[in-house]
């Protein structure tokens, strides 16, 4: 009985095992999503615990977190043609992003922590009213605005 | 005697204040700090709307009648500000937006990826614009008539966009800013019956980035 139950547990894990290597190399031809087309002032983005500048140039992933300075500001655009912009003292994490550049079906997901943000629609807000979700420390927001700007005042 | 009080009666003032500071503080620190949210209209006009629930539930819909709102304490309700402070609010946002994408056509010979003599011209405007941009990138689509099967047009299109990638790497644009797909015939700007020869759905649409 015991045997069959580790048989049983192992075959999954095997196959978790072995599918692993084929995941992360999917995952890291689209792992970019977006590219920092402006850049001023201090700005750095936070990737894995590790903080570093982000000039113009630059290609940020899911889960980074974008903050700027007192003299800062960022702007960057999104592989669905949207747009993110922020002024100073912000900080924005990129929860989530998917994208399919033949249907325009994904969903974009972002946390606005604090500072000034200006978001401006790209492909995905047009394909699905509840494509693109913004949360902040007080309010969720999902719909298809042309253009929405967030501020979200320090603490 | 008279110097005691004149000494206590000077602490008592910054107590008052203090005390005021306090009370303030305590007040804010209920509500918590502001966020607010604003719908700016596109070139055509139009908002989009957006959804917004507060952390107890409460919801507010912005859209082009309720085209701002503040969210503190739970509550969320119209911000009642005007276009001046909106302005003054995200000015310096709006001074980081990147510059929006440019759109280019390039048309090709009918069955191949041999550009039109016409389209052949408008390359040089088309690196002017890369180069205008600081981290240029560049996204290509290509797309046939609905001349020959589907799948033909789709290796077709793709191959019209490879065509034009090469073009634009030999100028100097680097592999790795440019993405290439292939959409066949399936997104004509000319809606047409099948095996319908039509020169402006041969075509690549170049977006600058």
């Amino acid at each position: 009985m015991r045997h069959s139950n580790f048989g049983l547990t192992c075959i999954p894990l095997l196959a978790v095992m072995v599918s692993i290597p084929s995941h992360t190399l999917a995952a890291d031809a689209a792992a970019f999503v977006a590219q920092v087309k402006v850049s001023r002032g201090v700005v750095k983005i936070q990737r894995g615990g590790q903080a570093f500048p982000a000039p113009v140039g630059t290609r940020l992933k899911v889960d980074d977190v974008i903050a700027t300075g007192g003299n800062g500001s960022v702007g960057m655009m999104f592989a669905d043609n949207s747009t993110l912009s922020m002024g100073p003292e912000g900080e924005v994490s990129l929860q989530g992003f998917t994208y399919d550049p033949t249907t325009y079906m994904g969903a974009f997901d972002a946390y606005v922590k604090q500072g000034t943000v200006s978001l401006q629609a790209g492909n995905l807000a047009q394909s699905g009213p509840d494509n693109v979700r913004i949360s902040t420390p007080q309010t969720q927001l999902t719909g298809n605005a042309k253009q929405l700007m967030i501020n979200v005042e320090a603490k | 005697m008279k110097r005691q009080f004149s000494a206590t009666s000077a602490t008592r003032f910054p107590a008052y204040f203090v005390g005021l500071g306090l009370v303030a503080s305590f007040l804010a620190g209920c509500a918590g700090p502001s966020e607010y949210f604003v719908l700016q209209p596109a070139k055509d006009g139009s908002t989009g709307s957006m959804r917004a629930t507060s952390k107890e539930g409460k919801g507010f819909v912005l859209d082009a009648k309720n085209t701002n709102a503040q969210s503190r304490g739970g509550a969320i309700e119209a911000a009642k500000m005007d276009s001046d402070s909106v302005k003054k609010m995200f000015q310096s946002t709006l001074d980081a937006q990147p510059l929006p994408p440019s759109n280019y056509r390039l048309y090709f010979a009918e069955g191949g990826d041999q550009l039109t003599p016409d389209s052949q011209t408008q390359l040089d405007a088309i690196l002017e614009e890369i180069k205008r941009r600081p981290a240029p990138d560049l996204v290509i689509v290509g797309h046939t008539d609905r001349v020959g099967s589907v799948e033909d047009n789709d290796k077709l299109a793709l191959r019209r966009a490879g065509t034009i990638r090469q073009i634009f790497e030999t100028r100097g644009v680097i592999a790795e800013n440019i993405q290439t797909a292939g959409r066949g015939e399936r997104e004509p700007l000319v809606p047409t019956a099948d095996e319908v020869a039509e020169a402006r759905n041969r075509r690549v649409e170049i977006l600058v980035r």
